[in-house]
């Protein structure tokens, strides 16, 4: 089930809601938990069960590691078995088809094998299943006891399809103790609609933009064609998965929750450092967490650092798919990366503002070229195009575009910075007492929700784009 | 001495994540058995369909009609196979495509719920045994494949695809 659906929206969300809030405390878990498996199994009624299956298993590894934990040697033989059991089942059912498509591609011969979808969600679950399990290892966390609570936190439907990808130790303490109000749901819910619109109006209409121009050959685009689908795709992308994280925190906190956020205003980003603290953090926080420092982070040689930034980054491109285009994108990033922290970091930051924004967004927009292209060979003829290599400068459809969505474009620069939140802030603090302003911000909120659903209902183009990672 | 022979003992949690594991191939057993794809070439899984098919009923049809009814491009993937009724008064067709990337999966179920509406939209007050039909239309999505059949022999046809894998 999608967030930005019907079914969700006017059924799933209002049921569960009015029984969570009805039942008396100590059912609220098992409401949540059996909504969560109800949620996921809508739209995998396959892999719910393999969903089911990693949480007993991650329950029953966090309890054996914490019995084991006077005994380092068994507690660290018992932590291997349950890593590498994590990162088997992720990799088989995310790798192996590619691996196999990469040696039939060398091979002879071809050897036959039998495909599988990737199961929805499979690497948010299992990323916070490895957080837990690390985490007892290091004796940060208490194995949790009570399989109810685990379930509720690797199951709960508001961040099981896409993340935020949320550490146990940043949720412990909720899981059995949290507290929900008004005052909270509505906070909650006004989040949820501000990331609907984001998705629905935003990310949605640059999102057919995108399509359009991406139909066309590369070699066919104009350098003003080219760089409009690209700029497309970055508010697309952003858009779409910073109003599913919005969305995400909102049901959080309707429920009780508190989730760290994941972006905050990446594009305003003055390098290329900053821009991956501000995009996917809690995906960069548990590379951090648990990869980079455990590999020596930054203490250690220049050499042996370098190697580290360029493991992790390997790792998060693919993380996001079995593509060589994922890949390059991570390597592009990690190389970035090492170039700002030794080579031009620090001339960088002598140049004004503008220039280091200009900077960072033209890097990033190449980076997206990567991350949207089905395979290298278009990647590269895309980025031919956007640097004079296709058909030429301007084309009459470019302009058309700009001019018949120039109010989409400008809705999507404010969205992206900090104007956006304060232009809504300050419609709601136009009018004097506080009931005026909560009159004001609940007129604007419905007003906005009621675009919302215009759009979902009217519009068919609705993919979360990162349902498939 | 007892200590130690407690110690060694594995306890409930270290046997339980064994037993866990040990589900969790046999589920991955069951996945690969009954619900996978298969690396099979098109042609020879678009062959053993086709010769299952009833073509008094249904006529294979070119890329055209695949736009017009599914707003598909059959360029963009490695084999599509369109089989459809050539009268009017029939909603009977079969599609089998095979997708480049996984991604290309949810853009051709997409346009299948939205030609299933559109036909029952088409259909409904005036020919209520087609509507029935369309309800009871299949889609299976098995690796890289995707099969989609409209028709009375539905379970017929689904059963020859999946063994054709």
């Amino acid at each position: 089930m999608v967030f930005s659906s019907i079914t969700f929206l006017f059924l799933f969300l209002p049921v569960v809601l009015a029984v969570y809030y009805i039942a008396p405390e100590k059912l609220k878990n098992i409401i949540l938990l059996v909504a969560s498996i109800f949620f996921y199994a809508w739209g995998e009624p396959v892999y719910v069960v393999l969903m089911i299956l990693s949480i007993l298993l991650n329950y029953f590894c966090g309890l054996d590691i914490g019995r084991k934990a006077e005994n380092p040697v068994r507690a660290k033989r018992s932590v291997i078995f349950a890593v590498v059991v994590n990162i088997l089942i992720l990799g088989f059912f995310k790798y192996y088809g590619f691996l196999l498509d990469m040696l039939n591609s060398v091979l002879p011969g071809e050897i036959p094998y039998r495909e599988l979808s990737l199961p929805i969600g499979i690497s948010f679950y299992t990323f916070q299943n490895l957080s837990y399990i690390i985490d007892v290892y290091r004796k940060k966390v208490k194995p949790q006891k009570s399989l109810l609570l685990y379930a509720v936190y690797i199951s709960m439907f508001p961040q099981l399809i896409a993340g935020p990808i949320v550490r146990y130790i940043d949720i412990e303490e909720q899981l059995a103790n949290r507290k929900t109000s008004v005052v909270r749901l509505g906070r909650g819910t006004v989040l949820f609609i501000r990331g609907l619109a984001k998705k629905v109006v935003i990310a949605n209409m640059t999102g057919e933009i995108f399509q359009q121009i991406s139909d066309m050959q590369a070699s066919q685009m104009t350098v003003l064609m080219a760089w409009l689908g690209c700029i497309s795709y970055a508010f697309q992308i952003y858009f779409d998965f910073s109003g599913y994280s919005d969305m995400a925190l909102g049901l959080g906190r309707m429920f009780g929750f508190e989730f760290q956020k994941n972006f905050d205003y990446p594009y305003t980003s003055k390098s290329i450092t900053e821009f991956w603290r501000r995009w996917h953090i809690s995906l960069s926080t548990w590379f951090r967490e648990y990869v980079y420092i455990p590999l020596g982070g930054n203490r250690c040689s220049g050499g042996r650092n370098m190697v580290n930034l360029m493991i992790v980054w390997t790792l998060t491109g693919m993380w996001h798919g079995a593509a060589w285009n994922f890949i390059v994108w991570g390597v592009y990033y990690g190389a970035l990366l090492v170039m700002e922290k030794y080579v031009w970091g620090a001339s960088l930051d002598q140049f004004p503002n503008p220039v280091r924004r200009i900077y960072s967004l033209v890097l990033i927009l190449i980076g997206w070229v990567f991350f949207f292209s089905p395979s290298i060979g278009y990647a590269l003829r895309y980025l031919a195009a956007m640097f004079g290599g296709g058909a030429g400068i301007a084309d009459r459809g470019a302009w058309f575009i700009i001019f018949s969505h120039w109010l989409l474009y400008l809705l999507a620069v404010l969205g992206s910075t900090r104007a956006g939140y304060r232009l809504i802030r300050g419609v709601t603090e136009i009018w004097d007492g506080s009931r005026a302003r909560t009159a004001a911000a609940l007129v604007l909120y419905f007003g906005m929700f009621l675009v919302s659903v215009a759009f979902l209902v009217t519009g068919d183009y609705n993919p979360f784009l990162y349902f498939r990672f | 001495m007892k200590g130690d022979n407690q110690k060694s003992r594995p306890e409930i949690p270290e046997i339980a994540k064994y037993i866990v594991f040990a589900l969790v191939i046999a589920y991955v057993v069951l996945l690969l058995l009954f619900a996978s794809g298969s690396s099979r070439p098109f042609e020879e899984v678009a062959a053993s369909v086709s010769d299952s098919l009833d073509t008094e009923v249904l006529t294979q049809m070119d890329d055209r009609m695949l736009k017009r009814n599914f707003g598909l491009n059959s360029a963009d993937y490695s084999g599509v196979m369109y089989y459809t009724s050539t009268s009017s008064m029939s909603v009977e067709e079969v599609l089998l495509i095979r997708v480049n990337s996984r991604r290309q999966i949810q853009q051709i179920t997409d346009a299948i719920d939205e030609r299933i509406g559109m036909r029952m939209d088409a259909f409904e007050g005036y020919a209520p045994e087609q509507v029935r039909l369309l309800e009871d239309a299949q889609q299976s999505v098995r690796g890289r494949y995707v099969f989609f059949v409209v028709s009375s022999r539905a379970a017929e046809y689904r059963n020859a695809f999946d063994t054709s894998l």
